[in-house]
């Protein structure tokens, strides 16, 4: 074995013509992926194999922990790294909806999450993960946005979920649902006097990555394979099972069987993630009953049931 | 006549007799220096701005000493019985090669790569102009220059024609001074115009991005005499690597000082690019989990066997 000997009879000849290779659609900022790289990436993928050594439906380590307030978030996939914060304050309800409450996700790409962003400017991935986010988890109706109301017309809950990207490699989307729909089942407001609403948390969301080059679909994809995608299928789930979301935004065209093998797929990984929150927020749960605030992580209709 | 207290010299081998500097550095950083310096001497841990003690460099003036990175020469000899004055500008341990008349420092594995005179890097091409390429060494930062003639043997009509996203192996020329100045690479080597250590344009394979520190550390096992080769530093996953694989046809490497590894495993036919995976994986979690010796030894035992080169 030698060192450092790079081979030169297998260069290409100089007049060799690639072929038109698609741009990376988001983060325009982001570094473009070298040559070698991509092709050995997609090559890999065609031979089943992944560069972490991962499967093509498996997910890298999912990592929940909650911090000292309720809905106070931080959570890793892999390298990707988020911290969620859910935040309450009220506020008049809108004229035309007396009685809903408001829900908001803002989340801003920061220097901090990747040096391709810059703070105060928008790039493509920003509004892009947020739509999805909006469809899967407020329009969708994952939180009951009447239950927040307290007097029709007057006052009502408004809830605020705040995303910081950590550190950025790969699948966002995925991180970002994850960790606000944790945030929100974390999350209790405060009591409020005139009435008492329920939070009705339910669902999880997926995100499938597609790689069209040769038909292979990865879940999951870091942010190198990202750059080496040639389009994404993002599918919301909740955890009744009733897919809420289906984006195929840009990108080459996928087979529409592959859609509904992917839901399945989706379905598959949506009971694996909901679990993981689920032991995530029971572990939270019991070690907050240690230090005696089991009563008050309950949720705060129980509290206010009283025997007639 | 008044006699003046003086406050005690800073004294660099109390410095490093009080440190235990495996704490600081990964493992085997110790044992290397203690090899290499060849004496029984602790060894000498400077922190940014710290002298280096002239008894640690090497004695033998037929030869310019040749410094590495995060050394460098503070002030000039100004009369005869001056001396040059070298100073870390790092955090580190001296490391001192008596062979080739070097100093250099051992520091962290920093995140971050600062280019300095004649590291080799792996250089990605951004876009050329007239004269020169312009590279990516490390993303974010104002491209390097490679001139467009800097090749082996290139001519006018013979220079190799780059596209963006190509990936050379190329030595820093010069780094300029000051704010905005300009990185050059250069494929050729100053004195013989060759391509030596395998510079030039890197086709195929696959770059896998490790810490700078890693990186060191591959370079200098890498340049290490045959018979050292195992201790050094603790670092055996290449040479493990090397022995496991040589059935399949071996594998080429290129280390880059920007914490870029190049691996081409295409003499395994079929394995090619199963092995080019094990030997990225290896090499990254052995840099992440910070592995001994011992351990490297057994992650490149299991991820061959998952990844089924070997029975």
């Amino acid at each position: 074995m030698r060192p450092a000997h790079p081979k030169e009879a297998a260069q290409k000849p100089t007049n060799f013509i690639e072929p038109a290779r698609p741009q990376p659609s988001m983060s325009s900022r982001e570094e473009p992926l070298s040559i070698p790289e991509r092709d050995f990436i997609l090559e890999a993928l065609g031979q089943n194999l992944r560069l972490d050594g991962r499967q093509f439906d498996e997910y890298r380590p999912l990592n929940i922990s909650f911090g000292e307030e309720y809905g106070h978030v931080k959570l890793q996939l892999g390298k990707t790294s988020i911290i969620v914060r859910i935040s309450a304050e009220i506020t008049k309800p809108f004229e035309d909806r007396p009685f809903d409450g408001s829900f908001n996700i803002n989340m801003e790409l920061s220097n901090m999450g990747s040096p391709a962003w810059e703070n105060g400017r928008s790039n493509d991935l920003e509004p892009y993960v947020l739509e999805a986010l909006d469809r899967i988890i407020r329009h969708s109706n994952a939180l009951d946005t009447e239950s927040l109301c307290i007097l029709k017309g007057v006052s009502c809950w408004a809830i605020r979920a705040d995303i910081h990207v950590i550190d950025f490699d790969g699948n966002i989307t995925d991180a970002a649902c994850i960790g606000v729909m944790a945030g929100l089942q974390h999350f209790r407001r405060p009591d409020s006097v005139v009435k008492d609403g329920r939070v009705i948390v339910y669902g999880l969301e997926q995100r499938v990555p597609c790689f069209n080059d040769s038909k292979q679909v990865i879940v999951d994809a870091t942010r190198k394979e990202e750059q080496a995608a040639e389009g994404d299928l993002v599918i919301g789930i909740n955890s009744a099972g009733d897919v809420c979301y289906i984006s195929k935004h840009a990108g080459a065209p996928i087979d529409a069987m592959l859609i509904v093998t992917k839901t399945n797929l989706a379905w598959e990984k949506v009971k694996v993630l909901n679990a993981i929150v689920d032991k995530a927020l029971q572990a939270d749960l019991s070690k907050r009953a240690d230090f005696g605030m089991a009563d008050e992580s309950r949720a705060a209709n129980d509290r206010l049931i009283q025997p007639e | 006549m008044q006699s003046v207290t003086r406050p005690p010299q800073n004294n660099h081998s109390d410095t490093a007799l009080n440190l235990d500097p495996t704490i600081l550095l990964p493992p085997g950083y110790y044992q290397h220096t203690y090899m290499q310096s060849g004496n029984m001497s602790a060894p000498a841990v400077l922190l940014p701005s710290d002298e280096v003690p002239r008894d640690n460099l090497p004695t033998d003036n037929s030869n310019p000493l040749r410094l590495g990175p995060g050394l460098r020469i503070l002030s000039q000899p100004s009369s005869k019985g001056s001396d040059h004055v070298l100073t870390a500008t790092q955090a580190g341990m001296l490391s001192i090669d008596a062979k080739r008349n070097a100093a250099s420092l051992l520091t962290f594995p920093n995140r971050r790569y600062i280019p300095t005179v004649n590291d080799f890097v792996i250089a990605q091409i951004h876009h050329s102009s007239a004269d020169f390429f312009h590279c990516v060494i490390t993303p974010h930062t104002p491209h390097a220059l490679l001139g467009q003639l800097s090749f082996e043997g290139a001519s006018k009509k013979t220079r190799p024609m780059l596209k963006q996203g190509e990936m050379v192996y190329a030595r820093v020329q010069s780094v300029g001074v000051g704010a905005g100045a300009e990185v050059e690479l250069t494929c050729v080597s100053a004195a013989t115009g060759k391509a030596e250590g395998g510079m030039g344009p890197l086709s195929g394979g696959m770059v896998f991005d490790v810490s700078t520190g890693m990186a060191a550390r591959l370079i200098r096992a890498s340049s290490a005499p045959v018979e050292n080769t195992d201790p050094i530093e603790g670092l055996v996953v290449l040479s493990e690597l090397g022995r496991k694989l040589e059935s399949l046809g071996g594998f080429e490497i290129a280390v880059g000082r920007n914490g870029k590894v190049w691996v081409d495993c295409s003499d395994a036919a079929e394995g090619a690019v199963k092995a080019t995976i094990a030997i990225g994986r290896c090499l990254q979690e052995t840099d992440q989990q910070n592995l001994h010796a011992h351990d490297q030894k057994k992650l490149v035992t299991k991820v061959l066997r998952e990844l089924k080169l070997v029975s």
